[in-house]
């Protein structure tokens, strides 16, 4: 059973490993900020402010982006023991639906990572309990800052366009938190084209049953040779 | 009656093969919008702060990074060389290295199927070649590798302190005695099947290969002593020793190890000396071995980190409806002592342990059993690892263990063969379960006395 992705074009491999350089990058950050902040420390007595909740955004950002990336390639752990039970069409239809259900998850975390973000691009929030029904006047949150992160001129232009004008001395929270509509459309993104292929029989589930399985059939690979 | 509902759509939805983290958070979604007047907002916000908000679990990616770069075939092969030279002489001898190579890089790892894969791959294939049968060396592999989540560091442990508000140096103290315990007993019920069938012994190899071979594994399992050893002395959190073990790790794989990156060579051929090629301090951080052992890290951080997102909202739910409290107050009432209550958690997590992954498990069960067991009496610590040594029987456990998977794999053998070829040993870790059920000691004893008695506020 071959459970590696493969990009199928040009243009999808180029996206592909997009996605893995993100998420290296991502990773890579993190560790670097952290251990230069120990390093400052010991070293210089001194330490970056920001340091940690910069970590901490970079690793909301690694997992919110990544979740999308992990079902495209079927990476994401579950539960196989009864699926595996059936025949190759009926282990399609339980495929069908657990498609089904992850696009109503998705569906409802788009709706509610865009109702959260929204004030703090001074958007409007979606009107509805479980579907957007319309768009209602909300509060504006626009103003609201991270609580250490300086300000990068780069986004500037942010200052007029939600905040009238007026000067961020931190970060503005809408960049942290922009992670959440994306990640999430992505993710229904990546659900709809996963359950397209189990519809068209190029895949049979969404799931692994456990993170090792990649290497796992390397190994037994090798072990043949032996 | 509806939270019977909530937890009966999460068995369902995981059994039709929705992933883990989707039948969690759909589930609870589901029960926050119907009894609840929580918006989806807030959720979403929930899902967000899973990360941004828990100090604690951000050691998690650091981990599980630095094992990444311990887990190349090098790092495996050295302490395997190492455990040979130590104890391959004895009856048994091979075996016994297996395990306690297990046990080392259990400790470097801190994941149970990681350690299956790397030691399994090498050992399996060589216990065979000098004489063991194959169902044997399976048996030994499968069960020592579970190990990985009870020698600290263990990203179990970081996902159970973080869940309960205990001390995540507690808890890795607390799994010191109990995994030497363990690793002894495997060990010491291989060496007692030696003796009777009498099973092939290696040579004494003398104590120049013992220092040898040390001083090569030595630099990966210094590893350990950097994390013990800063959380300990005071020096680091058990983040930031994560994240310094994670570049220390680098360090160690790309420059002195050289198995990755610029300096390395195809196998068979001597690495190259880094003063040949100096600016490899530069390109190692660009080098396509690096970026893939991040991406690959990367990749399991977030399924991972997905579930346990999830699984907190589903704890929020949990702790919202005061389901907790209600079900202590149940047990309670029937007159349910200690014990009894320690058997039920047992089972529970036996079952569970089954299905589940150990970290998304524990985010969900313990904050059900936690507060039961404070007003029962039991020490935090001590619940803990009861919880992570059920996992780990609960990985091993016929018909759907992980590691069953994960040998059967490695091993080449049908996954029925390894289930009869782990069960002599499942037996000693069972009786290891009960004796770290009822002797609080165990756990409890290193943790106070090194870091003082624990405070527990009810």
């Amino acid at each position: 059973m071959g459970l590696r992705y493969t990009p199928e074009n040009r243009f999808a491999g180029w996206v592909d490993s997009f996605e893995e350089t993100v998420i290296a990058l991502l990773l890579g950050l993190m560790t670097l900020v952290t251990f230069i902040n120990v390093v400052l420390r010991y070293g210089f007595n001194s330490s970056l402010i920001w340091g940690l909740e910069v970590t901490l955004i970079l690793f909301a950002w690694l997992v919110l982006f990544g979740i999308s990336y992990a079902f495209k390639i079927t990476a994401h752990l579950g539960v196989d023991a009864i699926i595996n039970l059936f025949g190759s069409k009926g282990r399609r239809r339980f495929g069908l639906l657990a498609g089904a259900l992850c696009i109503i998850y998705a569906l409802l975390l788009l709706k509610g990572s865009w109702d959260y973000w929204a004030p703090y691009a001074a958007l409007d929030q979606t009107s509805g309990r479980w579907f957007p029904t319309g768009f209602e006047k909300t509060r504006d949150r626009a103003f609201y800052i991270t609580d250490q992160v300086p300000m990068p001129e780069i986004f500037r232009w942010l200052e007029g366009l939600i905040n009238q004008g007026e000067e961020y001395e931190k970060l503005p929270r809408v960049i942290p938190y922009v992670i959440l509509p994306v990640g999430s459309a992505l993710m229904l993104y990546r659900i709809v084209e996963v359950t397209i292929r189990i519809y068209r029989g190029k895949q049979e589930s969404l799931i692994v049953s456990h993170e090792a399985e990649d290497a796992v059939e390397e190994a037994g690979a090798r072990d043949l040779e032996v | 009656m509806d939270v019977a509902i909530l937890f009966l759509s999460v068995i369902g939805l995981l059994l039709v093969g929705v992933p883990i983290a989707v039948a969690l958070g759909l589930s609870s979604i589901m029960f926050l919008l119907v009894y609840s007047d929580t918006s989806l907002a807030s959720i979403a916000q929930s899902l967000y702060q899973g990360m941004a908000g828990h100090y604690t679990l951000l050691a998690i990616p650091f981990f599980i990074l630095a094992s990444s770069f311990m887990s190349t075939g090098g790092v495996a092969r050295r302490i395997i060389r190492f455990s040979i030279a130590i104890v391959g002489h004895l009856p048994g001898g091979l075996a016994i290295a297996g395990v306690f190579a297990c046990m080392m890089f259990a400790a470097l790892s801190g994941s149970s199927p990681a350690t299956v894969v790397a030691i399994g791959s090498i050992v399996i294939t060589g216990m065979r070649q000098v004489g063991y049968s194959k169902d044997f060396a399976a048996g030994v592999i499968c069960n020592a590798g579970t190990l990985g989540i009870l020698i600290p560091p263990s990203i179990v442990m970081v996902v159970y302190a973080s869940a309960t508000d205990v001390s995540v140096g507690r808890m890795f103290l607390a799994g010191v005695i109990p995994g030497l315990l363990a690793g002894g007993m495997l060990m010491a019920t291989i060496f007692g099947i030696a003796v009777l069938r009498n099973l092939p012994k290696g040579e004494w190899l003398g104590w120049g290969e013992v220092f040898a071979s040390a001083r090569d594994a030595g630099w990966g399992l210094f590893l350990v002593v950097i994390i013990l050893g800063g959380i300990y002395g005071g020096i680091f959190t058990p983040t930031e020793a994560a994240a310094v073990a994670a570049v220390y790790a680098f360090v160690v794989a790309t420059f002195v190890y050289r198995d990755m990156g610029p300096l390395a060579t195809p196998e068979g051929q001597p690495n190259i000396p880094l003063f040949r090629r100096p600016w490899a301090l530069l390109t190692a951080f660009v080098h396509r071995d690096t970026r893939d052992t991040l991406y690959e890290a990367g990749k399991l951080t977030i399924t991972l980190m997905f579930i346990i997102a999830n699984a907190l909202i589903l704890k929020q739910v949990l702790t919202n409806a005061q389901i907790p409290q209600q079900i202590a107050g149940a047990m309670l009432s029937a007159g349910f002592g200690p014990v009894m209550f320690l058997v039920i958690v047992n089972l529970l997590l036996l079952i569970g342990g089954q299905f589940m992954e150990p970290s998304g498990l524990i985010v969900i069960v313990a904050p059900l059993v936690f507060p039961i067991a404070i007003q029962l009496g039991i020490d935090p610590i001590h619940l803990g690892i009861i919880m992570v040594v059920n996992m780990e029987i609960g990985m091993i456990t016929p018909p759907v263990g992980l590691n069953l998977f994960v040998t059967s794999g490695v091993a080449g053998m049908p996954m029925m063969r390894v289930v009869r070829a782990a069960l002599p040993f499942l037996g000693v870790l069972f009786i290891f379960l009960i004796m770290v059920t009822y002797i609080p000691w165990l756990s409890t004893a290193l943790p106070t006395a090194m870091m003082g008695p624990e405070i527990i506020t009810r």
